[in-house]
């Protein structure tokens, strides 16, 4: 039932035409640009290459991260697409799967935000997924998890950030939400204020950094196991403890990240600002 | 999936936001901080209140994060 509701308003066409104009633009973009960032680029011990450097397209290619993050879009949007193209009243195996995905992220978000939580759907549903479904990628031999670079991470942190904000100054306009800033006490505003306003800054770091640095610790040292394979005994280790526990730390790293957007959300939307109880 | 954990592994994952957010808050005060004393030439004053702010930021950021305050102000 949900996913009818959450799929029925974005109709066939558009979609498409977003997605083939976004890979145009970003092969575009990959052309001409990318001399500049590849600086940017860390360089893991065991790493896919490129997908088009490596087919010997001639051209400097974007980094391997944000090819990689293509691939993760690439694998949600097809899935979803698969799962809701032929929607039917007795849900296929796919469709039931979708269900039950979109069914934990509302019971979420009503448990954190509360009655107001559904309308947060899109954003936190498409943070979790994409973090996942990176995460998980990781874990396969050759493949790179967007999120064990620190650009992506930013991104996804930036996103929220800006969305968070956005939806409580949408809530209780501007002057009201600036006022959330200033303590409960009027002559404690000019002390409260800057600190609140750190604390809200310091929100995209964390965010950005304790993900990034779970993701690209795992993987350096899942790397430098593999990098070490012909005494045997690394692998094992790799696959007797690394491997588990990456899967462990793919789940709860995008549970942390997805919770902490709900939290960020819930204390900007929340009603009352604690004056009218006093 | 990551949403049908049981309630220790959340209070787990809750429990693990707790360090970055700390330092991630002071750092950002003492960065502030330190680039208004390099723009304004206060001498090391703005640095030790900003990070001062940070520190507080970051007890502040602690305690919503794990949820102690349901509101801002309780």
């Amino acid at each position: 039932m949900t996913a009818e509701t959450v799929q029925k308003s974005s109709d066939g066409k558009g979609i498409w035409l977003l997605l083939v104009g976004l890979v145009v633009v970003n092969l575009l973009l990959g052309f001409f640009l990318a001399p500049r960032h590849v600086a940017l680029e860390h360089a893991p011990i065991v790493q896919f290459p490129n997908f088009l450097a490596f087919l010997g397209v001639p051209g400097t290619w974007l980094p391997a991260h944000v090819t990689f993050t293509w691939l993760v879009m690439a694998l949600l949007v097809a899935g979803s697409l698969m799962a809701t193209r032929a929607l039917k009243a007795v849900p296929g195996p796919l469709q039931n799967f979708a269900e039950v995905v979109l069914e934990a992220f509302f019971d979420l978000l009503e448990q954190m935000i509360g009655k107001q939580g559904r309308q947060f759907l899109p954003l936190v549903g498409t943070v979790g997924l994409f973090i996942l479904t990176s995460n998980l990628l990781g874990n396969l031999p050759g493949f790179q998890a967007p999120t064990a670079n620190w650009n992506t991470t930013v991104a996804l942190a930036l996103t929220v950030f800006v969305w968070y904000n956005y939806a409580g100054i949408r809530k209780h306009g501007l002057a009201g939400y600036l006022k959330h800033f200033c303590g409960p006490i009027w002559w404690l505003a000019p002390i409260m204020f800057p600190i609140e306003f750190i604390g809200h800054l310091a929100r995209p770091v964390s965010l950005s950094v304790r993900l990034f640095g779970n993701i690209f610790g795992e993987e350096s040292v899942i790397g430098i196991l593999i990098s070490l394979a012909w005494l045997v005994m690394p692998y094992m280790i790799w696959l007797g403890v690394m491997l588990p526990l990456s899967l462990f730390t793919a789940a709860v790293q995008t549970f942390v990240f997805i919770m902490l957007t709900m939290v960020y959300i819930a204390g900007a939307v929340e009603e009352g600002h604690g004056e009218e109880q006093h | 999936m990551s949403d049908e954990e049981p309630s220790v592994l959340r209070q787990l994952a809750r429990l693990s936001t707790v360090g970055v957010a700390l330092v991630a808050a002071t750092a950002v005060g003492l960065a502030i901080g330190y680039g208004l004393d390099r723009w304004l030439g206060t001498g090391p004053w703005l640095t030790m209140v900003f990070t001062l702010f940070g520190i507080v930021a970051g007890f502040l950021n602690l305690f919503r994060d794990l949820g102690l305050l349901r509101r801002p102000w309780r």
